[in-house]
């Protein structure tokens, strides 16, 4: 499996934890990394993704239906899952503040043992750790 | 602009580019069935 991720576009290192079941990813500073994609790589080398936490750094946009959105590359932006911390953020939207959060993209359905067809990742925020 | 000022800039302009960067920082995955 760390063989499997250490290919994967955008990642500069893997450190696993067999005792705890722990997969750390460091990214490159390319913003090549895809969330979605180490999801598949992980599932396809045989292991079952329990939970997928991220920590990143961008700015709180708004979708074209007023949802908000955390853009962290001009090109990958996450759909914000509604919350407390997430209405926190809605002054935000729009402006030159640059967010870091930490939060969950992905936890193993209850009951499931494989996803079905994957949805488009949203972002659960945990924490936010700094606004700038 | 003196050569000095122009590396000045430049300075500026990289800790500015570097500062304002938008990225992914971390993941960490919790994941079962490992061996």
């Amino acid at each position: 499996m760390k063989q499997h991720l250490r290919r994967q576009s955008g990642v500069q290192k893997v450190e696993v934890s067999l005792l705890d079941g722990k997969v750390d990813v460091t990214p490159k500073e390319d913003g090549a990394i895809n969330p979605a994609g180490l999801l598949k790589a992980t599932y396809d080398s045989g292991v079952s993704v329990a939970e997928l936490d991220m920590t990143a750094r961008g700015k709180i946009v708004k979708d074209a239906a007023g949802g908000l959105v955390f853009q962290v590359a001009p090109n990958r932006a996450f759909a914000l899952v509604s919350s407390d911390l997430s209405k926190g953020l809605e002054t935000l939207a729009g402006s030159t503040t640059w967010v870091t959060i930490r939060g969950q993209l992905y936890k193993k359905p209850a009951g499931k043992k494989k996803p079905e067809a994957s949805p488009p990742l949203k972002l659960l925020i945990l924490e936010v750790p700094s606004k700038e | 602009m003196t050569i000095r000022n122009k590396f000045a800039r430049v300075a500026v302009l990289g800790a500015f580019a570097i500062v304002g960067k938008a990225q992914i920082k971390h993941i960490e995955m919790r994941v079962e069935g490992m061996t």
